[in-house]
């Protein structure tokens, strides 16, 4: 009697192997656990039995079959799960899209920087009045920055900046002290174009004003915003400048990325690279904004975007900034 | 300016202590950006003193001779040497055999046959003078034997500082003002120049300013018997070294003098002094100058006259005809101080930097000019002991500059350091550097000295630079700023800008250009248009600037045209209109002619889509009547909110789109930015989602003869309380499909209800003049 059950249950076994399909399955559940299977026939036979014998036997078949039909089930869903891979999935995409000009990406970059410190981002106009561009920042009449090998003057008494700073005069006027804004934009000089010069380009200045600024405080900021800008801590230093609307002013000089200090051809083995003009913003400055020298103290900074944007993506000729050419700008991310 | 560390020493006592080569890099950060350092002197050795003995022709050349040299050594030793200035007696260098030259080792050899044991050497083949006319010709007195750097001062290390961060400092254009700054840095101290005190026991010369607004300060002095005119060896290597030829010792030391303490002078002939006058030229003469080029002179130009005829551009260049000669005993020399702005000024506008208009042009020190007399003559006595001083030291200095005295309250100096410093280091840093300075409970009262005073230092912010800077600018640390926690102000433009750039390129896939302010002219031209507006000064080409954002940026459709056949691009740039100026967002879609249609659409859903998501705005489009030629006359819309112009939608006309590109088509978007930004963005509130299903109605209607948008008029008048919303879904041809969300929030609609609605629909659909495919 066992050898008969393991046989049956062995035949199910075997039979269940050969099938693929989910029909056939079914006609062998009818065939092995079906009411006119051989089991089925096991289990009549029982009440025929002794009771010696329904006791010997009667769990072994209950419990064979209820294996049978596990067994069952466990390959009908193995084959319901399934499921016939028609199509190739290995194929590549089109991965296409718009793409955002270098200097605004990197724009965002540092504004999004100093929005996290605090600063408002501003905007000022590009098409300027002598007063805000020079005469409020503290730069004299007799200043080579003033001459027309360096400014675009313009047929209507105005000129194009030639420098953010004249959103520190606006700002001041707009809004006062205490005051930090940043103010990224296009400004303009007279020059001729090659590889590294152009006579558009885009910075971004920052200024701020408060009771007790000192320069430890613009070093801080800048050691920020530059090691957020190359996602690495970089290591700043001051050098003594000369900008007419600060005082006093500074040069600061970013540690070279490249050979990380030791001195190589890209910084010209000073280990260093200039990054920001900077400095505390010069008295008349103040007075020119309406803010009292005696009570508040700042200090201001400018860097180059452009500059940045050709750091960051390692681009070489300055002028394929302004050409418009989609075959070199669609390269870049947008965002 | 190059800078020689040999010279700087001179000036220094104990200046042995200085690290020479490494003090640059402090120097870089305490004071100006160091470029260079240099050795020189070093390329090569065994180069000694030696005497001519013999002197014979070589038996097989036209020029070289065979010569016996007394090096010290116990036996003469033969020398060939092809210089025309070889004779008995002469004293020269001499490099031994085994000497190296240039990095070249110098070895007995035969020359046509006779040996040479060495070579004399010329002062260009050392390395110490451009004068490759003969070999060296050594003072008498010199030891036979001696090595060459003993007497002279070979070994050097040269400095290159640039000049742009020198910009505001007049007083370190001369090597004395450097070794001030030095001593300084490395708290040393600072020797007094030697000079000659002049005895005004004789006549004044006749000096006249005529416009002491632009001439501060004139003094001259004529010197007589003048005899010998050889610059001494010693100042010729240092003029080599900082990068300036020896032309004659009257002439070497005014520059020696410009070099040492950066006042400018000029030696004139004295002979054909007769009067100095200082005043302003006559417009459009011309004159020539000492470099033999004629030059138009304008009536800004301060002049140096000479018995009323010009005599040299003042702080520029001398005259050719004022030019000291060889054969002259007697010389004026000058040493003037002038405007800065008017010396830079006139170079400027003659094209002709000099040294001396670029020193002047830093506004020097005009208490340095008797000063820099006095040691000339010093300096020109060492070599003219017969010298004699002719005149007067004559001084007009009409309005004399005082020292001034600044005060600086503790209070600012401790917010701008960031810390308190000792008086007594606030004292010593501003005394080594020429200050002087009384102490008081709260302030300093610190007295700039007149080098000092002409440019930068002025206010106290000033003072604390100096302080700060040789307090050691590495000893700063990045400190945070603590401010209180109050909201920024509010401006958010560049963010608006850079989500509609985003978008733009994102959902659109556009690309974002860069651009210039101004039309490009070779287009203009070729387009065949002139355009009048705001112009840039001084420039013919490239010089109009943009009033019409689209437009200025067909060059870069042309460029984008000859890679492409479609491509979409945006810019958000400033252009000037009525002399403002206006931010426009251009947004450019390019594409072959046949495409029209299409890009068209998207322009005008790309500008639906702006309004829409960033400022929950929706524009109409209203036919413009375009007076701008370059335009389709019929195609261009206008943006409309409101009932205010946002913007416009325009394609380029045909003739100028051929120009771009053939077969081509191009449709421009202009939207105002400045009203874009100002746009408050419309809340809108919270609606419920109904419990109960919606039923989505779609209907096909042909609009045959009219347009779409008498369709949407139709549709707008059509109202039911079922509609939740409906759209258009899709189009063919003529074929408008609209989709209509139908719903109630308090049941499921019933058959009837919808059966009442599409009867109510249709029949208005037809009676608007429509077909409707049921």
């Amino acid at each position: 009697m066992e050898e008969k059950i393991i046989k049956i249950k062995e035949e199910l076994v075997l039979e269940l192997s050969k099938v693929t399909k989910e029909a056939e399955v079914l006609n062998v559940k009818a065939l092995y656990v079906g009411k006119k299977s051989e089991i089925q026939g096991l289990l009549a036979s029982l009440k025929d039995m002794s009771v010696q014998d329904k006791k010997k036997y009667g769990s072994v078949i209950n419990n064979t079959k209820k294996e049978m039909e596990e067994l069952i089930s466990i390959k009908l869903e193995s084959l319901q799960n399934k499921v016939n891979v028609s199509f190739d999935d290995t194929t590549d995409y089109n991965l296409k899209s718009g793409s955002l000009h270098p200097v605004t990406i990197v724009a965002h970059e540092v504004t999004d920087i100093l929005k996290r410190m605090g600063f408002t981002v501003v905007s000022g106009p590009e098409m300027e009045s002598e007063y805000y561009n020079f005469e409020a920042l503290n730069v004299p009449k007799d200043h080579p920055a003033r001459d027309m090998q360096d400014t675009y003057y313009l047929s209507n008494g105005m000129l194009l900046r030639t420098q953010t700073s004249d959103n520190q005069i606006h700002a001041m006027e707009n809004y006062g002290a205490p005051l930090r804004i940043c103010a990224p934009g296009r400004t303009f000089r007279n020059e001729d174009l090659d590889a590294n010069h152009e006579n558009t380009f885009f910075q971004i200045e920052g200024m701020v004003i408060d009771k007790g600024v000192s320069i430890e405080n613009l070093l801080y900021v800048m050691q920020q915003v530059l090691s957020e800008v190359f996602h690495q801590q970089v290591k700043v230093r001051l050098r003594p400048g000369f900008f007419p609307f600060t005082e006093p002013s500074y040069e600061m000089d970013m540690s070279c990325l490249i050979c990380g200090g030791k001195g190589c051809p890209t910084c010209k083995n000073s280990g260093y690279i200039e990054m920001v003009g900077s400095g505390m913003v010069h008295p008349n400055v103040l007075k020119a904004g309406g803010i009292d020298s005696e009570e508040y103290t700042g200090f201001a900074f400018g860097i180059g975007l452009t500059r940045l944007a050709m750091m960051k993506y390692k681009i070489n000729d300055i002028r394929v900034l302004n050409s418009g050419d989609i075959r070199y700008l669609k390269q870049f991310d947008v965002d | 300016m190059l800078i020689s560390c040999n010279k700087l020493k001179s000036h220094i006592k104990n200046s042995e202590t200085i690290d020479w080569l490494n003090i640059w890099e402090t120097f870089t950060i305490r004071t100006a950006e160091v470029e260079d350092v240099r050795v020189v002197g070093n390329t090569f050795d065994s180069v000694v003193v030696a005497e001519i003995l013999t002197c014979e022709e070589h038996p097989d050349s036209d020029h070289m001779h065979v010569l016996t040299v007394d090096c010290g050594e116990d036996e003469p030793i033969q020398v060939v040497c092809g210089a025309p200035n070889v004779r008995v007696g002469l004293k020269t260098a001499y490099v031994k055999v085994g000497g190296h030259i240039d990095g070249m080792e110098i070895k007995a050899r035969p020359l046509r046959g006779i040996l040479s044991n060495g070579m004399c050497c010329s002062g260009c083949e050392l390395g110490i003078s451009d004068n490759h006319d003969g070999i060296l010709d050594l003072p008498h007195e010199w030891r036979n034997g001696a090595n060459i750097k003993d007497y002279l001062p070979i070994d050097d290390i040269i400095v290159e500082i640039d000049n742009k961060s020198l910009t505001n400092r007049p007083d370190l254009w001369g090597h004395y003002g450097i070794a001030r700054e030095l001593c300084a840095i490395t708290d040393h101290e600072l020797l007094t120049l030697e000079i000659e005190e002049i005895v005004n026991d004789k006549e004044d010369l006749d000096i006249v300013i005529n416009n002491p607004e632009l001439c501060y300060r004139y003094c001259g002095l004529k010197i007589d018997n003048i005899k010998n005119n050889e610059t001494p060896l010693d100042m010729q290597i240092f003029l080599y070294y900082v990068g300036m030829r020896s032309i004659s010792l009257l002439v070497d030391v005014t520059n020696y003098l410009m070099l040492e303490l950066g006042q400018p002078m000029h030696a004139f002939d004295a002979r054909i002094v007769k009067n100095i006058e200082v005043g302003l030229a006559n417009e459009g003469d011309k004159y020539t100058t000492l470099d033999g080029i004629m030059r138009t002179l304008t009536k800004e130009m301060l002049m140096i006259k000479n018995g009323a005829k010009y005599f040299g551009i003042a702080g520029v260049m001398g005259g050719l005809d004022s030019e000291i000669l060889s054969d002259t005993t007697s010389a004026f020399i000058e040493s003037a101080t002038f405007n800065a702005g008017s010396i830079r000024r006139s170079a400027v506008k003659l094209g002709l930097r000099t040294e001396a208009s670029a020193r002047y042009e830093k506004s020097l020190d005009p208490n340095m000019t008797d000063l820099a007399i006095k040691r000339l003559v010093y300096i020109l006595r060492k070599e003219n002991p017969e010298m004699k001083v002719a005149s007067n030291l004559t001084d007009v200095y009409p309005n004399s500059i005082k020292e001034e005295v600044i005060k600086l309250d503790k209070k600012t100096l401790n917010i701008y350091m960031g810390r308190e410093l000792a008086d007594s280091q606030v004292v010593n840093i501003l005394e080594t550097l020429g200050f002087k300075v009384e102490v008081f409970s709260d302030d300093y009262m610190v007295t700039v000295p007149t080098n000092r005073a002409t440019k930068d230092i002025k206010i106290k912010q000033d003072l604390i630079e100096e302080i700060a800077r040789i307090y050691g600018l590495e000893n700063f640390v990045p400190k945070p700023l603590k401010l209180d926690l109050i909201p920024t102000v509010h401006e958010n433009i560049f963010d608006q800008e850079y989500s509609v750039k985003k978008l733009l390129a994102t959902k659109f896939d556009m690309h974002e250009v860069n651009s210039y302010m101004w039309y490009d002219s070779a287009l203009l031209k070729e387009f065949n248009m002139d355009i009048k507006n705001v112009s840039l000064v001084g420039k013919d080409v490239n010089n109009i600037l943009r009033d019409d954002m689209s437009f200025s940026l067909m060059n870069i459709v042309k460029e984008n045209f000859k890679n492409y056949n479609s491509f979409e691009i945006f810019e958000i740039g400033t252009i000037i209109k009525n002399n403002e100026n206006k931010r426009v967002l251009s947004v450019i879609l390019a594409d072959e002619e046949k495409n029209l249609e299409a890009i068209y659409s998207k322009a005008k859903m790309v500008v639906k889509y702006l309004f829409k998501i960033v400022k929950n705005k929706s524009v109409q489009f209203v036919n413009n009547v375009n007076e701008k030629t370059y335009y389709d006359s019929s195609l261009g819309k206008i943006i409309s909110l409101d009932n205010d112009k946002m913007g416009e939608i325009n394609v380029l006309n045909k003739v100028l789109t051929n120009k771009l590109g053939k077969k081509k088509c191009v449709v421009t978007v202009d939207i105002d930015f400045d009203l874009f930004v100002q746009l408050e963005k419309d809340v809108k509130l919270a609606k419920e989602v109904s419990k109960y299903p919606t039923v989505n109605l779609d209907y096909t209607v042909i609009v045959n003869d009219k347009k779409y948008a008498d369709l949407r008029e139709s549709l707008k008048e059509f109202r039911s309380n079922l509609i939740k919303e409906y759209e258009l879904v899709g189009r063919y041809e003529n074929k408008y499909t609209i989709r209509y969300v139908l719903g109630s929030n308090n049941k499921t609609l019933e058959t009837k209800e919808l059966q009442t609605f599409k009867e109510r629909f249709i029949s208005h659909i037809k009676k608007s003049g429509f077909e409707i495919i049921e």
